[in-house]
């Protein structure tokens, strides 16, 4: 064994902490290493000397104002048992955490599960067409609150989506039926939300004073561009001068 | 069966951490403890009296003054008292009880911080506590040996609190390697490592000390 080594095992030889086989060796090293010999001589007195501190006394007063003091703050403390204290009186501390881990799985597969059904029913709602009876020709439509609206579906025109809002209905429809379903309904309401319309074209009809005027507004792609026309009810709609904004 | 009683008195306190010298040293741990758990008053106070000196001790060895040892040594019989309805017959009293001081007093430290309260030969005179404590005949000799109390607990104030528990365990308690260990909650190799650098800075510790002495 080398007195590296040795140096090292010193601090538990001295203590008895080795195991027989090991101490033997450091012993055997020790006999004929002078240096190493004079380390535990040194790690012995010092190992002596922490032990030679004798035990604090207490004398009998002391003890018996410690247990009263002790006597004393115990109903202080048992009044009030904690939840922690009163839960390990049925089960140790390995069953509580494997139930606390139990509790927010079952907590996150909730949460996750909630959601799910909120993105699910986060599905873009076409926006209903609406009618605006007491709507200004020739005013900017992009101020106008209703920008974007399905104008199309008031002027009676079929209804022209957005990509994205088929795309999405698509999807949507393969998803589930039961969403399908809902998605059929939201189709009806829009639907009846453009035969409610109709009327306001008549409104929307007297452009300039002229009750033979009749305007057809259509939503492009982009919500910003609208193509308004202003036509005659009886002369043909593709002679008559479209209107953009 | 009255063999058996026995074989659990003997084992709730493996470790002998009761005041043999207590007038509740005649009586068997494991009833007392059964009885105490049960709610009997008497029964703790018993327990008290048994443990009370060794529990004072260790407190003080791991934390240096008599102040938090008192505080210390009062917390592990509160928590003893809190926590005895989930204590199993099966258990080494003993060695639960360690398990608390040990933990009341690493929280003690934490508390304390940097606050290093650790006790002079002078302070104990200050405080008085060396007269009030030691059971000496003379004074001479009760210096003496509160000055030789007061410099281990400056050798042990220079350890890390692992350490400190590893080594008052091992080497000032008596207990074996494998109990620290149990104790501690660490394995039989890692308490060997802390004990070693233990003693490595005792050994230093004191070299200063001599080395300091000699030039003085």
């Amino acid at each position: 064994m080398k007195c590296r080594r040795v140096e090292k095992l010193i601090p538990l030889y001295i203590g008895g902490d080795l195991t027989s086989g090991t101490a033997d060796r450091v012993t055997s090293h020790l006999e004929w290493c002078g240096r190493c010999n004079w380390l535990a001589d040194e790690f012995k007195e010092s190992h002596d000397w922490l032990k030679s501190g004798e035990e604090p006394v207490f004398d009998e007063t002391a003890l018996n104002a410690f247990k009263a003091g002790v006597l004393r703050r115990i109903p202080e403390t048992s009044a009030k048992p904690s939840l922690m204290s009163s839960l390990m009186q049925h089960w140790s501390r390995r069953q509580i955490f494997a139930l606390a881990a139990a509790a927010l799985i079952i907590f996150g597969i909730v949460a996750l599960y909630v959601y799910q059904s909120r993105a699910r029913n986060s599905v873009p709602v076409p926006k209903r067409a609406e009618s605006n009876p007491n709507e200004e020709p020739g005013r900017p439509d992009v101020q106008r609150p209703d920008v974007g609206k399905d104008k199309a579906q008031v002027a009676g025109l079929p209804k022209q989506r957005h990509p994205s809002q088929r795309r999405v209905y698509a999807n949507a429809r393969n998803r589930r039926p039961a969403l399908a379903k809902r998605t059929a309904v939201h189709t009806g309401v829009q639907a009846s939300a453009a035969r409610a319309s109709v009327p306001s074209l008549n409104s929307t009809a007297h452009f300039g004073g002229s009750p033979a005027m009749l305007r057809i507004e259509i939503q492009t792609s982009d919500p910003n561009i609208r193509i308004i026309w202003f036509a005659p009810k009886e002369t043909d709609s593709h002679q008559a001068k479209p209107a953009t904004d | 069966m009255p063999g058996e009683v026995a074989d659990i008195a003997l084992m709730t306190d493996s470790l002998g951490l009761c005041d043999r010298s207590s007038k509740a040293a005649s009586v068997p741990v494991a009833p007392v403890v059964e009885r105490a758990k049960a709610g009997d008053p008497a029964a703790f106070e018993e327990l008290i009296d048994c443990y009370q000196r060794k529990v004072l001790s260790t407190a003080w060895r791991m934390l240096g003054n008599r102040e938090d040892a008192y505080d210390a040594a009062q917390e592990v019989f509160l928590r003893v008292h809190k926590y005895l309805s989930g204590f199993h017959s099966d258990q080494d009293f003993a060695a639960w009880l360690y398990r608390i001081i040990v933990n009341v007093c690493r929280d003690h430290i934490r508390k304390r911080g940097n606050r290093h309260d650790f006790a002079s030969f002078e302070s104990e005179l200050e405080a008085g506590s060396i007269q009030a404590l030691a059971s000496g005949e003379d004074v001479e000799a009760n210096a003496i040996r509160s000055q030789q109390r007061a410099m281990i607990a400056d050798a042990l104030d220079t350890l890390s609190t692992k350490e400190r528990a590893a080594l008052v365990l091992r080497d000032l308690e008596g207990l074996s390697t494998e109990e620290v260990a149990r104790v501690l909650g660490s394995s039989q190799a890692t308490v060997r490592s802390q004990i070693s650098s233990a003693r490595t800075k005792i050994r230093q510790y004191r070299d200063r000390l001599l080395n300091r002495t000699r030039r003085g």
